[in-house]
C-alpha cells in the first residue's frame, strides 16, 4: 500500500507537468484552430534560458527563472504569434501545422548546436528530501511539483472564468467574428492565449527539468506524452487536459512498477488508441461540428 | 453632431470577389431614430455591404461615416465603441456561456481599463443592466441557462439583447426574423419597435420577409447584383415595378 502511494503520488506530479504542456495544445487549439507541434520543444527550450541566465549572465537562480521566464513568453508567445502563426494561418491550419513541425526540428538542433547534446544539470527549485507519511516515503520535490502545477491550472481556469478578460478571451475561441462585432479586441486575445501558453511551457520546463535534466531532445517524448494527453482527456477542454496529463503519469508509473518497465513509453498510444476508438472527443470533451 | 447629421453615411460603396461585383457604388445615409430596410434577392449584396461598414471585409473604394465621423478602414471592435451594434444571419451567442453572462459581455468592453479588466469585478458592474435587458425582451426563465441550449428564436432574442446592450445608436440586423416562429418573431419585432421608440436608436434591417420588414421599417433600400434599383416608403417599394421584376426575375 505504501509503495502504491508512492507510486501514485509520483505519477500525479509528472502527470501534472504533463497537464501543463497538454493545456497549452488546448489553448492553441481554441485561438487558432491549429494544432502546435513545437510544443515539446517550447517546454525544452525555457530551461535553456535559465541556464543562459545561471551560466552566462551570472544570475542567481530565482531571477534567471523569471529572466526565463520573460524570454520565453517573448520567443514562443509573442514572436511565435507574429513570425509563424500569422503569416501561415491565412492559408489554413494544414500549412501552419507543418510550420510547427519545422519549427520543432529548428528549435531542437538549434539547442544541440548552440548548447551541446549531452544532458546538462538543471538546479532543483525544491529541496531534495523525503517525507515520511503512513510509511509512505514521499519526495518533496514530487509533492510540490504536483502542488505547484495544480495551482497553475486553477489560477488559469479562475482568470478564464472570473476575469473579463479570460471571459473575452473564451469568447474569441467560441465566436470571433462576434466577439469582435461586441467589441472584443480579439487580435489581442489571441495574442493573450499564445502568451499563456508559452508561460505555461516554460513553468513545465522549470519543474521537470531538475527530474529530466535539461536536454535538445526532451522536446520529443514530453510533445508527444502533452499531445496524447490533450486528446485522451478532450482536446478543447482545459480540464480534459488536466485530466488526461494526471491519467497518463499515473498509468506510466503504475505500469512500470507493477507490469513492466519494457512497453512503459508504448502505454500512451495503447491510451490514445482505446480512447480513440471508443470516445473519440475525450474523456471531458465536447463534439465540434465544423462546417464545409 | 448636429440633429441633422446621419448617424451612418455611405459614399460610393464598392466590393468585388475577382469578377463578381458583389456591391457598386452604393451610397445611403441613415438619420437619428430611423428604421432602414436593406432587401433583395439573394446574392444581391446585402451582406457583404454590412460587411464593409463593419470593417468585417475591406471594400475596393467607398467611405463611411458614423454620427459625422470617418470610420473607413477601422476594425469592428472599434465601431462598436463609436455605438454601432450588429446581429447575424447565422446564430451569434456563446453557447458554453449563461444568457446572463452573454449579455453582460456585450456590454463590458464600453467599461473600465486593461486593469479593471484583469482585476475588476468579474461582471464589470453590470448585472442589473444585463438584467434589464434580460427583462426587456422577456427572457428572464431563461437568464441562467446556456446559450447553446436555448432554441433557435430564443437564442435570435438573445443575439438582439447583445447587440443594445452597450446603448448603440446603430444596430446593423442581419435577418432577424429568419428561421424564427410566428409567436416569437411578433415579440421580436414588438420589442424592435419599442426599444426604437425608447432610446431613439437607429436600425438597418436585411430582411427576407417581406411582411415583418415592411411593418418595421419606415424607409426601404432595395438592392439587385449588388446595385440600389429602389428607394422609398414602404408602400412605394411594394407597387414598384423594377422591385417586382427583380424578385421575380422578369
Amino acid at each position: 500500500m505504501s509503495q502504491f502511494l508512492q507510486v501514485l503520488l509520483s505519477g500525479l506530479s509528472t502527470g501534472s507537468i504533463y497537464a501543463l504542456a497538454a493545456i497549452g495544445f488546448t489553448l492553441v487549439w481554441q485561438a487558432a484552430q491549429t494544432v502546435n507541434f513545437a510544443q515539446g520543444e517550447f517546454v525544452m527550450l525555457p530551461a535553456f534560458f535559465v541556464l543562459i541566465g545561471i551560466h552566462w549572465l551570472h544570475m542567481p537562480l530565482w531571477l534567471a527563472l523569471i529572466f526565463g521566464l520573460i524570454v520565453a513568453v517573448i520567443v514562443l508567445g509573442l514572436l511565435f504569434k507574429k513570425l509563424i502563426v500569422e503569416p501561415m494561418l491565412p492559408n489554413g491550419g494544414l500549412p501552419l501545422i507543418i510550420a510547427t513541425m519545422a519549427l520543432s526540428i529548428l528549435l531542437k538542433e538549434g539547442t544541440k548546436q548552440f548548447y551541446g547534446a549531452e544532458a546538462q544539470p538543471y538546479p532543483s527549485l525544491f529541496p531534495q528530501t523525503t517525507l515520511h507519511m503512513d510509511g509512505a516515503v514521499v519526495s518533496v520535490q514530487d509533492l510540490l511539483n504536483l502542488v505547484v502545477s495544480l495551482t497553475i491550472v486553477v489560477a488559469l481556469t479562475l482568470f478564464l472564468n472570473r476575469t473579463r478578460t479570460g471571459r473575452c478571451m473564451q469568447a474569441t475561441a467560441q465566436n470571433p467574428a462576434v466577439a469582435e462585432i461586441l467589441g472584443v479586441n480579439t487580435k489581442r486575445m489571441v495574442l493573450y492565449t499564445f502568451l499563456i501558453n508559452a508561460a505555461l511551457a516554460a513553468l513545465a520546463s522549470f519543474l521537470i527539468s531538475p527530474v529530466y535534466l535539461a536536454k535538445f531532445s526532451n522536446g520529443e517524448t514530453l510533445g508527444l506524452v502533452a499531445f496524447i494527453a490533450a486528446i485522451v482527456g478532450g482536446f478543447n477542454q482545459i480540464r480534459g487536459a488536466l485530466a488526461g496529463g494526471l491519467l497518463i503519469g499515473v498509468l506510466d508509473n503504475l505500469t512500470a512498477t507493477y507490469v513492466t518497465t519494457e512497453y512503459r513509453a508504448a502505454l500512451p498510444l495503447v491510451l490514445l488508441i482505446v480512447i480513440i476508438l471508443w470516445r473519440p472527443q475525450g474523456l471531458l470533451g465536447t463534439s465540434e461540428g465544423r462546417k464545409v | 453632431m448636429s440633429a441633422g447629421t446621419p448617424v451612418l453615411s455611405v459614399r460610393d460603396m464598392s466590393k468585388s470577389f475577382g469578377a463578381i461585383h458583389a456591391v457598386q457604388g452604393v451610397s445611403f445615409d441613415v438619420m437619428p431614430g430611423e428604421i432602414l430596410g436593406l432587401i433583395g434577392p439573394n446574392g444581391s449584396g446585402k451582406s457583404t455591404l454590412f460587411n464593409c461598414i463593419l470593417g468585417q471585409l475591406t471594400p475596393n473604394s467607398g467611405r463611411v461615416e458614423v454620427n459625422g465621423q470617418s470610420v473607413s478602414g477601422r476594425r469592428a471592435c472599434d465601431l462598436n465603441r463609436l455605438g454601432v451594434g450588429r446581429t447575424f444571419q447565422q446564430l451569434s451567442v456563446f453557447p458554453q456561456m449563461s444568457v446572463l453572462d452573454n449579455i453582460i459581455l456585450a456590454g463590458q468592453e464600453h467599461r473600465g481599463t486593461m486593469l479593471g479588466r484583469l482585476f475588476g469585478a468579474p461582471d464589470a458592474g453590470l448585472t442589473a443592466d444585463a438584467d434589464q435587458m434580460i427583462r426587456f425582451f422577456r427572457l428572464d426563465h431563461l437568464r441562467d441557462t446556456m446559450a447553446g441550449a436555448l432554441s433557435y428564436g430564443q437564442q435570435k432574442l438573445v443575439d438582439a439583447a447583445m447587440a443594445f446592450m452597450a446603448g448603440p445608436s446603430l444596430v446593423l440586423l442581419d435577418e432577424p426574423a429568419g428561421g424564427v416562429n410566428l409567436t416569437m418573431l411578433a415579440n421580436l419585432k414588438e420589442r424592435l419597435v419599442a426599444y426604437n421608440r425608447e432610446h431613439g436608436t437607429s436600425f438597418v434591417v436585411i430582411e427576407h420577409n417581406m411582411e415583418f420588414v415592411m411593418s418595421l421599417c419606415t424607409r426601404i433600400i432595395v438592392l439587385a447584383e449588388g446595385r440600389i434599383i429602389a428607394e422609398g416608403a414602404p408602400d412605394e417599394i411594394r407597387s414598384n415595378q423594377t422591385v417586382i421584376d427583380a424578385y421575380l426575375g422578369g
